[in-house]
């Protein structure tokens, strides 16, 4: 059952077998597996519930309707824009469907620094097949490769460099290019139309409420006892009071909002470890202007990557992942440099377009806090991040100038307008830091990390509250580091792997 | 002028306190330009917006600086036919974007509206307000913000950008600046009955 918390005329009490707060990957598929175990089961979600009809491809009002803060969220310092999903669906409602699985490299050490056990390669393995399946990952073929894709592939195969086709989550897809808005199509395997159906089919006692900000994890005696919660109106103005006993909890709001959720809640925390060890990917994006139409806006986006500069041995010095980064009209426009005639001669060459962007496996750590109840992402991109940015940006520039690019232009202050290959020794770590040029991040992880060691993680590796008995964490918050690809079906995996352990509980 | 904020780069992954930044310049550059700058700081004499709705969060003063900034920033080219940012309305998307975002952080745009009506041109070397200088003494202004070498105050010039070219590059008149074809799917509010 869908419940439009928006709707509620008065406060909403029930109890569960466990409540799950957050519906994105992670909570998607703890909500599926719980719900097949044949568990009551209650979601809350804090953004609304939408329906592919919503999706109207309109950036001005998909953006502040599927976005935290809408779309306005940024660390501490304003220096990075921070995407993340809010609403039934999480990001899997607006990302580009990526499914890379997290590299055998990190979960070894994982196992080897932090004393996770139970999650190796070959444990995860059969799990991220059967992820796989269930959400129809395949291959982007090259006859779907758009414009700005081929751009990409042909630039790296000009420079000699490694990279090659990214595998996604679509079927019936119509390769319109809107997915960061929403498919109006629903052609996404995703959370709301693969997961959520299956829960509610398997068990009638399943309840997605969306609209519902939670505001605490009720815990006595070191168990967890239930939730506490608002429901809000469509202008977000609180307008019920939401309580649900349950003897399970799964947090599954984010590496932003779980941790949130922890530190307000007054959990147990011995040693000050929720909401540190935030990692964000931080990327910037590099435009190349060519004589023909790229019309990069269309077609199916991200399906082509380049991987030379992305090794995840133990203290790699390559730690960059490229791939194309199109925008729609509003995107591009904040994100080309100036303001004035110039800016919008540059936006007059839109169409003959081509962005990459370059993304960063950052060893930075940030963490997350509370001012006036709100979450506050504190980070400040580290000087080696800095420095494998640049080097990533500036082999995004070679890239396009080999693809054909007459000029390569960077959003720095100053702005960086190059039109010969040899001017691309201009981007250095100097033009890539903080405020000197825009950074984005659309992978928060970290801040409730997973291990052995209390003093080092605050669940164990079965995703359970080191200090809270039936209290699990089912999102990109457990990854210990950052895992240097988009976290999409790791998250899923990883879900679908620990909720067995919540399920046990349960039972117990 | 203003008290540098981050004048030496603090360790990675350290807190820098988010809303603190805006109250600190406005209060260094409003002490800097006391003596000259009184009348500025007020907000009064600025025209209510006329031939529009009422405005739901913004004052009329900072509609008219919204209203201000966007002139520059888009400079449409009104030869060849595009729309203004006035007839597209940037500043009432502008007030209606703002109503459902959280209290602190349309505080911060608040804030960073008086600083860029109040404080920015002093530091620009005029002695009024933004929205009472030529165009191309609020270039001067706006380039400025835009090359701060504070970086909050670089950080502020690009969401006000942000803000505005969402308010503009979301009318469809303007679609053929760039050569975008559109949404594919009508809008619920674009459908005839």
């Amino acid at each position: 059952m869908i419940v439009r918390g928006r709707e509620l005329t008065h406060d909403f009490e029930d109890g569960a077998d466990a409540v799950v707060v957050g519906t994105g990957a992670g909570g998607g598929m703890a909500v599926r597996e719980l719900a097949r175990a044949g568990l009551k089961v209650i979601a809350l979600e804090e953004g609304g519930y939408h329906l592919p009809a919503d999706f109207t491809q309109r950036e001005e009002k998909m953006i502040p309707m599927l976005f935290q803060d809408r779309g306005a969220r940024t660390t501490a310092d304003f220096a990075i824009r921070v995407l993340m999903g809010r609403g039934v669906g999480g990001s899997t409602i607006h990302n580009t469907n990526l499914c890379k699985r997290t590299p055998d490299e990190i979960l070894d050490l994982w196992a080897r620094h932090f004393g996770v056990v139970g999650c190796a390669a070959q444990d995860l393995a059969p799990v991220f097949d059967e992820v796989e399946r269930d959400l129809s990952v395949s291959e982007i073929a090259e006859p779907q490769r758009n414009p700005n894709n081929q751009v990409l592939a042909r630039g790296v195969a000009a420079l000699g460099l490694r990279g090659g086709p990214l595998r996604h989550n679509r079927v019936g897809c119509r390769e319109s290019g809107f997915c960061e808005l929403g498919c109006a199509y629903d052609a996404k395997q995703n959370v709301t139309k693969v997961l959520l159906p299956a829960a509610l089919a398997a068990s009638g006692q399943t309840v997605i409420m969306s609209d519902v900000r939670a505001a605490r994890v009720l815990h006595r005696d070191g168990a967890v006892t239930g939730v506490t919660g608002t429901a809000m109106d469509a202008a977000g103005q609180p307008i019920a009071q939401v309580n649900i006993k349950a003897k399970i909890v799964v947090l599954a709001a984010s590496a932003v909002g779980s941790a949130a959720l922890a530190l307000a809640s007054g959990l147990p925390d011995p040693h000050a470890l929720a909401g540190r060890g935030l990692r964000l990917h931080p990327g910037a994006a590099v435009a190349g202007f060519f004589d023909q139409r790229i019309d990069g806006v269309y077609g199916i986006p991200q399906s082509y990557e380049c991987t030379e500069l992305l090794d995840f041995a133990e203290k790699s010095d390559r730690r960059v992942w490229i791939t194309t980064a199109f925008a729609h009209p509003i995107g591009a426009a904040a994100s080309l440099p100036g303001f004035g005639a110039a800016h919008m001669a540059l936006l007059r060459r839109y169409a003959h377009m081509a962005v990459l962007t370059a993304m960063v496996h950052d060893e930075t750590e940030g963490r997350v806090t509370l001012e006036e109840g709100e979450a506050k992402l504190n980070y400040v991109i580290g000087d080696s991040d800095r420095a494998q940015l640049a080097r990533g940006l500036h082999t995004c520039a070679r890239i396009l100038f080999a693809a054909g690019a007459r000029e390569v232009v960077l959003a720095s202050i100053p702005a960086l307008r190059l039109t010969r290959p040899a001017e691309v020794d201009r981007i250095t770590t100097d033009v890539v830091g903080p405020h000197k040029l825009p950074l984005l991040s659309v992978h928060p992880m970290g801040t409730l990390p997973l291990g052995e060691d209390p003093k080092k993680s605050v669940v164990k590796s079965t995703s359970e509250h080191h200090h809270v008995r039936g209290l699990f964490v089912l999102d990109g918050s457990l990854f210990p580091t950052s895992i240097g690809v988009p976290p999409q079906i790791s998250i899923y995996t990883f879900a679908r792997h620990l909720a067995k352990h919540a399920i046990e509980r349960a039972r117990a | 002028m203003d008290r540098p904020i981050n004048s030496a780069s603090p360790p990675p992954g350290i807190a820098i306190p988010r809303r603190k930044w805006l109250g600190s310049v406005l209060i260094g550059g409003a002490l800097a330009a006391l003596g000259g700058a009184v009348a500025l700081l007020r907000t009064t004499g600025y025209e209510s917006p006329s031939g529009i709705a009422v405005l739901r969060v913004l004052a009329a003063w900072q509609y008219a600086v919204v209203r201000a900034v966007a002139r520059r920033m888009v400079a449409a080219d009104r030869a060849e036919g595009v729309p203004s940012p006035d007839e597209v309305g940037v500043a009432e998307f502008v007030d209606a974007y703002l109503v459902e975002m959280r209290p602190a952080m349309r505080s911060d745009v608040f804030r960073l509206l008086r600083y860029v009506e109040q404080i920015a041109p002093i530091g620009s070397g005029y002695r009024r307000r933004f929205t009472e200088l030529s165009a191309p003494e609020q270039d001067e202004v706006l380039l400025a913000l835009e090359a701060s070498r504070f970086d909050q105050l670089r950080a502020g010039f690009q969401a006000l950008k942000s803000l505005v070219m969402m308010g503009y590059y979301r009318d469809s008149r303007t679609f053929s600046i760039l050569g975008y074809g559109g949404p594919f799917v009508l809008d619920p509010a674009e459908r005839t009955p």
